[in-house]
């Protein structure tokens, strides 16, 4: 297996933070300030990025997250909180196939079953996991211009269509910034600014651990100035819309007319969103896959079906989109994900620190 | 091949050698004696003229166009005797250089080291010493003279390979309008020709192979030292080497035997007639594999994008050749897309047209019986089989197929109802757009792919097709040519060889050898070589 380049590692980290975001208004409760929210949670995830996860990376290069657990918290305990990963990484693919699903049937095939559509779903995603962490690190590569490029095509037609109102996001922290940092924390930090800890599955494929370190807060910043900017977009086209509409950027590009040539863009924006989808879930997927194997020490392709059907059967477990999305986002970003994406980190952070610091002493 | 190759133990044979021919092999020998048995064939030669003669003369079964001349003394009584095959010497070589000097000595009359004398005074520049059967027997079924004399258990194999040769012509399938318009013929000692006169270094490595156990194919794997990147070298030589099949009737057979993944619709080796473009790839840093007896090299490694490139974007000005590059990748992305996209949009996605554009198509579908994923599916067959008749047919009945095929099947079609003229002009510009491709192994590739994207557009509209697509990418991603990914530059990124991609720069601008060579003697041109900038131009001035 070649390393990963530090082009790949980017575009990696860039299409995993767009991933599933643009579906969604970011910091609905912030009102017309969800764009500062946006960018107090881009910060506050970065400050864990570099506190947390990139520390862990740092210290330990070589070993991913699956593999330190035991070391550092003995067999037990750090196979169950490995265990716990797994399901924490399976449970993040079967939320974006399950969104997938439903985004499908809701705008582009609505009489084609929900479980057909999870399945071709899974599938696809399998087939990606199939060929390895490298084959997707290249997808990513080749992907992410296309994207970049859409997006912008968007947002230009969006200007040219004169849509953007400046006035719907004045005035500017009205009620100051405190419900601005209660929308973000810890909201925003579970989706999606703290999904990083994932990449601890994937550094060490990486060839250079400062480069990876630059590369990847300098991608990860752009994802975040990304998102603030397409939230900030959102707010000043749809005003107060936005907070009721199911897909918001779907209903700003509804609005998109330059010279009655370009519009209907609807498919294309969904097909964008789509793919963000898909690589969100496929890269969990494979965090999952890769994380079983380490675990069992069984080939990794063989842990293929098993996580595939528990992806499957866990997307059709949900009743309906609605409660899927109110599960994640009134139970899980504020009870589950916080866990996994802060208090392990630091957690194994502190004993990486406790450990060397006693064999320092004892060295000496 | 690997049972058979235990099956017959004595069939395996050295994988390469420079000269060494593989030995056990050859045609069959009548008068009911089954093919030549590797007994006959490994034993050495005997002292004695008659034996040896008669020896040959078995093994080939007495072949009509063995021809032995006898020299020196009585009938079956000679003292020297020269053998080769009428069909594939030159006659007059046989004849000037072998025959005469051997009469003008009058062997008969020679005493002492009859071997020495020959090796010193025939005047033929390849000249081997044999002292096997086998070696014998596989000489001259290549077109060597055999000098065979009595009370000596060797002989020599003289070089008076003949026989008819195309000449050189212009390219058939590859055409330009501007460039060289030479292309590889049969003969691999022309393609070599072609090719040692366009590239005139010492580094320029030659390495030849005999593959086929019956045709005994020479395969020659070319490179140049110091800018192909040996791991690929190594990789191809070994795997030329583990060829072990009874016939190489064209480079066809070897591009199947050594690329690295055989169950995919992309080729993963470039084939070209023209001696440019082998002379450009070896360049670049690819190694090139031709063949006897076939018109066409092998160029490997190579990526997705060596596919979208022409000779004639070299020879062109830049910024026609870049044009029309990316005109080429579009014509790629219709030519797979559009007959899908049209199934997907008319079938799912109404919405997405402009309202009378969906009127003017519906009322033309009014009385169509089918649905849009069989109506294009239909055509396209349709078309497949016009295209494969006119590749067929005779030259002289070329004409009627058009009519046919044009009146009939177009207009009359569209005029009984059965498909709607959207469709026509849908399959027709595909059809086009897929001729735009410069090389017919992607174009194929893009052909095959086109019916399942119509079937997945049929079926789940645009998810579909973008299904396909995504699983398109990872397959290509995946893909390796040699051990270098399929979609280099693009996937892993290289800025630098970007300059040949999507565009082609300026010759100047392109410093670097592109995509296999990667870092390795990279740079091509002087440094003095660049554009001259708007101050260079008036410093120049200046001096003037």
């Amino acid at each position: 297996m070649q390393a990963t380049s530090q082009q790949q590692l980017a575009s990696a980290v860039i299409l995993f933070q767009l991933g599933s975001s643009p579906l969604f208004l970011l910091a609905g409760p912030a009102k017309g300030d969800a764009w500062i929210a946006v960018f107090v949670g881009m910060l506050a995830g970065a400050v864990l990025l570099l506190t947390a996860t990139l520390q862990i990376y740092r210290k330990e290069p070589n070993l991913s997250l699956i593999e330190l657990l035991p070391k550092y918290f003995g067999r037990v305990l750090g196979t169950a909180i490995a265990l716990a990963y797994i399901f924490y990484f399976t449970y993040k693919s079967v939320r974006n196939v399950r969104e997938f699903g439903d985004l499908l049937n809701a705008f582009l095939l609505p009489n084609t079953p929900l479980v057909f559509l999870l399945f071709m779903v899974v599938l696809l995603s399998a087939y990606a996991v199939y060929h390895g962490a490298d084959v997707f690190f290249r997808l990513t590569e080749l992907v992410l211009p296309w994207i970049v490029f859409f997006y912008a095509l968007v947002i230009c037609f969006v200007l040219l269509t004169n849509l953007v109102h400046l006035e719907n996001m004045e005035p500017v922290l009205e009620r100051g910034l405190k419900p601005v940092v209660a929308a973000a924390l810890p909201e925003l930090i579970s989706f999606p600014f703290g999904e990083m800890v994932l990449f601890l599955m994937f550094w060490r494929m990486t060839d250079s651990v400062s480069r990876t370190f630059r590369t990847t807060i300098m991608a990860f910043l752009f994802a975040g100035l990304f998102l603030v900017i397409a939230n900030a977009l959102i707010l000043s086209v749809l005003g107060k819309m936005s907070f009721f509409t199911v897909i918001p950027l779907l209903q700003m590009t509804n609005l998109i007319n330059v010279g009655g040539i370009v519009e209907r863009l609807d498919p294309i924006i969904l097909l964008l969103l789509f793919t963000g989808v898909y690589l969100k879930q496929t890269a969990y997927f494979l965090g999952a896959v890769l994380a079983l194997s380490q675990l069992s020490g069984s080939k990794w392709r063989r842990c293929i079906p098993p996580i595939g059907i528990l992806i499957f059967a866990g997307a059709l477990a949900f009743r309906s989109y609605m409660e899927q999305v109110r599960i994640g986002f009134k139970l899980n970003l504020n009870y589950h994900f916080p866990i996994f994406q802060i208090v392990i980190p630091y957690l194994i952070l502190a004993v990486i620190l406790i450990r060397s610091f006693k064999s320092r002493r004892a060295e000496n | 091949m690997r049972w058979f190759g235990q099956l017959l133990p004595f069939f395996r044979s050295s994988g390469r050698s420079q000269q060494g021919r593989r030995k056990a092999q050859h045609s069959s020998s009548g008068a009911g004696q089954g093919p030549a048995r590797s007994a006959d064939l490994n034993a050495a030669l005997s002292r004695s003229l008659k034996k040896n003669l008669a020896d040959v003369r078995r093994l080939l079964g007495d072949s009509a166009d063995l021809t032995v001349r006898e020299i020196g003394g009585s009938e079956g009584d000679s003292v020297a005797a020269v053998l080769y095959l009428e069909s594939i010497v030159d006659s007059e070589l046989v004849n000037r250089y072998v025959m005469t000097p051997l009469m003008e000595w009058t062997v008969g009359k020679l005493t002492g080291d009859r071997i020495a004398h020959v090796r010193e005074n025939l005047p033929v520049g390849r000249l081997q010493e044999l002292n096997k059967m086998g070696d014998l027997v596989t000489y001259l079924l290549n077109g060597y003279s055999i000098i065979l004399t009595d009370g000596v258990a060797a002989t020599f194999a003289a070089a008076t390979t003949g026989g008819e040769r195309r000449s050189v012509e212009e390219p058939s399938s590859q055409t330009v309008t501007r460039g060289p318009k030479e292309s590889f013929t049969e003969s691999i000692l022309t393609n070599m020709t072609l090719l040692r006169r366009r590239i005139k270094s010492p580094d320029l490595r030659v390495e030849s192979f005999t593959i086929g156990r019956k045709t005994g194919t020479f395969v020659n794997l070319l490179y140049l030292e110091g800018i192909t990147l040996p791991a690929a070298v190594k990789e191809i030589r070994d795997r030329l080497a583990k060829i072990d099949v009874d016939s190489i009737l064209d480079s066809g057979y070897i591009e199947e035997f050594i690329q690295e993944e055989t169950w995919t619709l992309f080729p993963t080796i470039q084939n070209t007639e023209r001696p440019d473009a082998v002379a450009a790839g070896l360049l670049e840093g690819q190694a090139a594999i031709i063949v006897d007896g076939s018109p066409f090299a092998l160029l490997a490694p190579s990526s997705f994008v060596k596919f979208f490139q022409s000779s004639e974007d070299y020879y062109s000005r830049y910024d026609i050749a870049s044009f029309l590059r990316i005109i080429r990748y579009i014509s790629f992305l219709v030519s797979i897309l559009l007959p899908s996209l049209y199934i997907a949009i008319t079938t799912f996605h109404q919405e997405m047209l402009p309202t009378p554009l969906l009127i003017s198509l519906a009322s033309q579908r009014e009385g169509v019986p089918f649905p849009a994923l069989v109506e294009a599916l239909l055509m396209e067959l349709t078309f497949e089989v016009l295209r494969e008749a006119g590749v067929r047919m005779p030259r002289v009945v070329g004409p009627a197929i058009s009519i046919v095929g044009a009146l009939v099947l177009g207009q009359a079609a569209v005029q009984a109802g059965l498909v709607s003229a959207a469709m026509i002009i849908v399959v027709s510009f595909t059809a086009i757009a897929n001729f735009v491709i410069p090389t017919t192994n992607m174009s194929a590739a893009a052909r095959l792919i086109r019916f399942f994207m119509m079937i997945l557009g049929g079926t789940l509209g645009l998810f579909g097709i973008m299904s396909g697509l995504m699983v398109l990418l990872i397959h290509l991603v995946s893909l390796k040519s040699f051990g270098i990914p399929y979609m280099t530059p693009l996937a892993p990124f290289i800025w630098n060889n970007m300059k040949d991609v999507l565009v082609r720069v300026p010759w100047p601008i392109m410093k670097k050898r592109p995509m296999v060579s990667g870092q390795h003697n990279a740079t091509r041109q002087a440094d003095s070589m660049r554009v001259p900038s708007g101050s260079d131009r008036k410093r120049e001035g200046g001096d003037r």
